[in-house]
């Protein structure tokens, strides 16, 4: 019982989601139906028909004056063979358009569940582990109507119906039918659901690791052939798909059994309702043809019970594709409170006493950290990796909540801001540089979807990106590649700061602005960017500010960060030096 | 060799397994077979029932035989089904493995032109793809074949005009469904392109969430990836479309058969046909004939049903045959070429250049040696090449001209940007580098690579398990660990591109400390960098301009 209703939990929400296209879904089980019937008919009536006619046939010949009425048999007949067809094409037509309407509905929800997660949880999620949620979970979830609610209802109308016709017939043949069939009904149902559960489950998450070693493998060649390890991390690709392929025998095994049951469950029903329904005849209460016609209409269940099997002993999969869904879904960040209007300015930010521990974390990731930065400041927050850099322009751009302290960005509490407005008004330059697998100027659209031909020139211009951009090809519509692979590690940093310049923030974040950029050509971009900066509040997150290295330009406060704690001795203030733009 | 075709990737993968699929069929049709007789008895018992007026208590025999009969035919199909599944099984198994050894054969380089979602996918989903083709469609294709013939056959013997029947309709199935089975597998190749894209277009406005969400364009995504998944659903309806009227036209032909031999034969029985063979038709013949209708056409509509899992198949082949062909440039001018002049050279470079499709000459020629025991900083604005020069030393990508001469069985180490990071523990991660390496060996090299302290810190120590990308490291982090592979390993040639990118001023200079320790123990480096501190670690400084690569006087 507890089982039962931890299933109806799991599948609640995806019911939910069918439920919005119910009409489709009972038209669709209605059309399978009526496919159903006709085969049943077909059979029937011509079992009928020919016994019928033969016995006619026979006091005909012996002389007796005989007749049978041919034209509506005749013409039932017909009628099935056709209707059969039509229904047959119509019904997996329907049936597959919903469900391919049902996927692209599920798959938006879910990129917004996923949109919806905060950075945290996006960082926990390994990306071919997303794809296959967004895909396969989902792809797998279909089977939820087309193959294990419809069929097995439609099955069971078939068999309360069928039963039921026999019945009027021979009371005691459409008893056992219904016994004999309702028990082989929910063999093929339940029990190979239950039979196939455990390795069906595995294979959905074999499939998973498979899918992730061989992006590994794909994406680590370099290394792997250098280091001659290639064989040994295949060893470990080759070890889960013996795994894999296990599940997959024995589940294959189970529906072979499932479907050698079900021709013996038909088989045996047919001969049960032939004997019973000729004990019938001899008793002289249905006509010879009636005792032919009840044990065709059973062979004919052959098309309702025959996909069963596989299907449920497959149950398993889209049990745990619903799952894992599921505990996506869970995590997904209630939307605050947000006013609708624009707060206004955001020249301005304070953090107070603001601490972030992560759960799994040994120590605070931020400890108590307070700052003010005032408007045309520009603050640079020294730290190595791992001192909280991140996490704090993490808090800044609201893609994580403090555990305690409070933000105040512009007067008004960081959470009340509305995202749109925040978005517009506090940029961010993340440490890796995420490029869309599009053309550059998607990319840089990214940033103000209404930017012209010129603005996105202007911009390349201004990290000296324009001069080589004219010489590709395809200029603009050059396809930056996977994560922008197709670009080298600094002209991918361009890229972004470009697309940075193509919005007017007041406040920016720049995380390593010149990573990856060589010397000469950081010197050029910190002139431009020194220019742009021009009226915005700013803070940099860098590594160290020495004399070697590409400082950021115009710095106006320093603030060493060591594992997550200010360290006020290092806090400097260049007073004296600000720029007086 | 000539280009590997679908059909003939799918005809080689089927021969090795010839036995299983020849055991399936016999299975199929011997259960088929029993199907015939089951119709017989059917047919007899009515018959004698009705006609003969046997009673039943005689007759409780045959419908013993009849009982025993129905579990052999179900040992029979299972038979038929679990071969043709193992069978698909063990294709399965090869072909794969058979793309990951030409994968690897076409190296780091080439394959950095594929979109690694895509190219993983076909390598489990397409592959998965075929199972359907040879779990049941080829085993089927047979039975379609036979079975409808052995029908025929007994038909033939009871009336023939019935018989002619179906061997009418039975022609016109294998024809419409040649007609609509060409388009569809036209359609369903491009609907396996259109997955695959869908999938890359997914895995990367997920893998830039962060970026789309700072931007406010989650929105503006969310509705690309619905527009993509209609996309998707017109595309596939488009194929579903002939790929059901295929199976229509079946239905269509077997519902119209039955129909017209049930009435034929009923008409017959009545006495109301005087021509043929008609007034010879009796109710066992006439019923078994009828029963035996449906089992005619039941082997193509098992077929047809398949159908797809053919048209699957040969997309799914068909792409995969597109990597198979993806030629190697193993031209022996460049694979077979001598070692080094002098003995103390690790690898040189003759005249070698390096050409990227569609963009020229990206590098070279180049004229280098490389001593063991040197050190080299190469220098050079971003893109001018610095990366394509490590691939050509190592091996990754092939000289379009002049020669590279490695020294004999040369093992090189490599770091790059992106170090590979496996699921698995830290400790998983190093010994990809050395998998013989000891617990202390690891741990000396975290040391080296300024590691050692973040490693006393985790509980778990160098057992604490991380995941794709690194989930748990920090990009800095990610890359020392890389590094450490770097000391693990015993290469004498050391290809570092950018070692330094993302770590601070401290483990920056603990690393150049490190690759210091690294040049005392002979091992030849070769950094790509732009930072002024690792020159000073070199003996040697390369710099390229305009795709010339330029010794530049150290010191």
């Amino acid at each position: 019982m507890a089982k039962l209703n931890s299933l109806a939990v799991t599948f609640r929400p995806w019911l939910a989601v069918l439920a919005k296209r119910r009409k489709r879904l009972g038209l669709g089980a209605m059309l399978m139906a009526l496919t159903l019937f006709s085969a049943l008919g077909l059979l029937a009536v011509s079992g009928w028909f020919i016994t019928a006619t033969g016995l006619t046939g026979l006091l005909l010949a012996a002389g007796v004056a005989a007749s049978l009425e041919v034209y509506v048999p005749g013409g039932a007949i017909r009628f099935f063979a056709v209707s059969r067809t039509v229904s047959r094409y119509v019904e997996r037509l329907y049936n597959h358009d919903t469900v391919l309407r049902l996927l692209a509905d599920l798959r938006t929800q879910l990129f917004g569940v996923l949109a919806g997660l905060d950075s945290r949880a996006l960082a926990q999620r390994r990306a071919s582990d997303w794809l296959n949620r967004l895909t396969a979970d989902i792809d797998t979830l279909d089977s939820l109507y087309l193959r294990l609610l419809a069929p097995p209802a439609v099955a069971l109308l078939a068999i309360l119906l069928l039963s039921g016709g026999v019945a009027l017939f021979v009371p005691l043949a459409g008893g056992s039918l219904a016994a004999l069939l309702l028990l082989g009904w929910l063999w093929l149902t339940l029990g190979q659901a239950r039979l196939g559960l455990a390795a069906s489950e595995r294979h959905v998450s074999q499939l998973e690791a498979l899918r992730s070693r061989t992006m590994e493998q794909l994406q680590g060649m370099a290394e792997l052939k250098a280091y001659g390890s290639l064989a040994i991390h295949r060893e470990r690709l080759t070890a889960i798909e013996q795994h894999l392929q296990h599940a997959q025998q024995r589940l294959g095994h189970w529906v072979a059994l499932g479907n050698a049951l079900e021709g013996w469950l038909v088989g045996a029903a047919t001969l049960m309702t032939l004997w019973l329904a000729a004990l019938a005849w001899q008793a002289g209460s249905i006509s010879g043809a009636v005792m032919v016609m009840l044990p065709m209409a059973v062979l004919a269940m052959n098309e309702a019970l025959g996909a069963l099997p596989a299907a449920f002993t497959w149950f398993g999969a889209t049990k745990s594709a619903a799952e894992r869904l599921n505990q996506l879904e869970a995590q997904r960040q209630p939307v605050p409170e947000t006013t609708t209007s624009d707060p206004g300015s955001a020249h301005e930010i304070s953090l107070n006493a603001v601490s972030v521990h992560y759960p799994t974390a040994l120590q605070p990731a931020l400890d108590n950290l307070s700052l003010t930065l005032k408007p045309g400041e520009r603050w640079a927050i020294v730290g190595e990796s791992g001192s909280g850099k991140s996490t704090l322009a993490m808090l800044i751009s609201r893609q994580l909540t403090p555990t305690q302290g409070n933000i105040i960005l512009g007067g008004i509490p960081l959470e009340y801001w509305p995202d749109a407005a925040l978005r517009r008004r506090v940029a961010v330059l993340t440490q890796q540089t995420e490029l869309l697998d599009a053309s550059l100027a998607t990319n840089l659209r990214l940033a103000n979807p209404d930017a012209g031909e010129d603005d996105l020139w202007q911009a390349l211009e201004r990290v000296a990106l324009a001069s080589w951009v004219q010489t590709l090809p395809q200029g603009l519509d050059t396809w930056v590649g996977e994560g922008g692979r197709r670009l080298s590690g600094g002209q991918a940093r361009r890229v972004a700061l470009a697309r940075l310049y193509l919005c007017q923030p007041d406040l920016v974040i720049l995380d390593e602005p010149f990573a990856g950029v060589d010397e000469p050509t950081a010197q050029l971009l910190s002139d431009s960017l020194d220019a742009w900066l021009k009226e915005r509040s700013v803070i940099y997150l860098v590594h160290d500010v020495s004399n070697d290295a590409p400082t950021p330009p115009g710095i106006t406060h320093m603030l060493r960060l060591i594992e997550g704690r200010p360290n006020a001795a290092a806090t400097i203030r260049h007073g004296a030096n600000t720029n007086k733009r | 060799m000539p280009a590997l075709t679908a059909k003939g990737l799918l005809n080689d993968l089927a021969a090795t397994q010839r036995r299983r699929f020849t055991l399936a069929v016999i299975s199929g049709m011997v259960a088929g077979a029993l199907t015939w007789v089951q119709m017989g008895l059917f047919a007899w018992l009515v018959s004698a029932l009705l006609v003969n007026t046997q009673p039943l208590a005689r007759l409780t025999p045959l419908f013993a035989v009849w009982l025993l009969l129905l579990p052999l035919r179900g040992l029979l199909t299972y038979a038929q089904e679990t071969l043709s599944q193992k069978a698909s099984l063990v294709i399965r198994k090869q072909l794969r493995q058979r793309l990951l050894d030409h994968l690897a054969a076409l190296g780091p380089v080439r394959l950095a032109s594929y979109h690694s979602a895509s190219l993983s996918y076909q390598l489990v989903e397409q592959v998965e793809a075929i199972d359907g083709y040879f779990a049941h469609f080829r085993v089927q294709l047979w039975l379609a074949l036979l079975l409808p013939l052995g029908v025929l056959t007994i038909t033939l013997t009871q009336d023939w005009l019935a018989a002619l029947f179906l061997l009418l309709s039975a022609p016109m199935i294998p024809l419409f469904m040649a007609l609509v089975g060409m388009g569809a597998e036209q359609l369903n190749r491009d609907q396996f392109a259109e997955v695959a894209r869908l999938s890359g277009h997914f895995i990367d406005r997920v893998r830039s969430l962060t970026t789309l969400q700072l931007f406010g364009q989650t929105r503006q995504a969310e509705q690309s990836v619905r527009t993509a998944s209609e996309g998707y659903r017109v595309r596939s309806m488009r194929t579903l479309r002939l790929a059901f009227l295929s199976s229509a036209v079946l239905e269509f032909f077997s519902s119209v058969a039955i129909a017209v031999v049930a009435i034929y034969i009923g008409f017959g029985l009545l006495g109301y046909i005087d021509y043929g063979p008609a007034d010879e038709l009796t109710l066992f013949s006439g019923l078994l004939v009828l029963l035996l209708a449906p089992e005619f056409f039941q082997p193509l509509r098992s077929l047809a049903q398949r159908y797809h899992d053919r048209a699957a198949a040969l997309g799914a082949a068909d792409r995969l045959t597109h990597l198979l062909n993806e030629p190697l440039f193993t031209s022996h001018a460049h694979t077979t070429v001598a070692p080094p002049h002098a003995s103390d050279t690790l690898i040189e470079l003759e005249g070698a250049s390096v050409t990227h499709p569609g963009r020229g000459i990206v590098l070279g020629p180049v004229t280098q040696q490389l001593a063991r025991g040197e050190a080299v900083v190469v220098t050079g604005a971003s893109g001018s090449g610095k990366s394509t020069l490590l691939q050509l030393l190592a091996g990754f990508v092939a000289p379009s001209d002049g020669e590279r001469r490695p020294a004999d069985a040369l093992r090189f180490a490599w770091m790059d940007q992106r170090p590979l990071l496996i699921q698995g523990t830290l400790a998983d991660n190093l010994r990809l580098a050395a998998p013989r390496a000891s617990i202390d060996e690891l741990h000396q090299a975290l040391e080296s690579a300024h590691l050692g302290e973040l490693i006393k810190r985790l509980p778990a120590g160098i057992d604490t398990p991380i995941g794709e990308r690194g989930f748990g490291l920090s990009g800095g982090q990610a890359q020392r660990l890389a590094l450490a592979r770097v000391f693990l390993s015993q290469a004498p040639l050391v290809l570092l591109d950018e070692p330094t990118a993302s770590l601070d001023e401290d483990t920056e200079q603990a690393v150049i400390a490190a690759l210091q320790t690294l040049r005392h123990a002979g091992r030849t480096l070769v950094i790509a960098t732009h930072h002024p501190a690792l020159m000073a670690l070199t003996d040697r400084h390369w710099q390229i301009r305009d795709g010339h690569v330029l010794e530049v006087p150290h010191g």
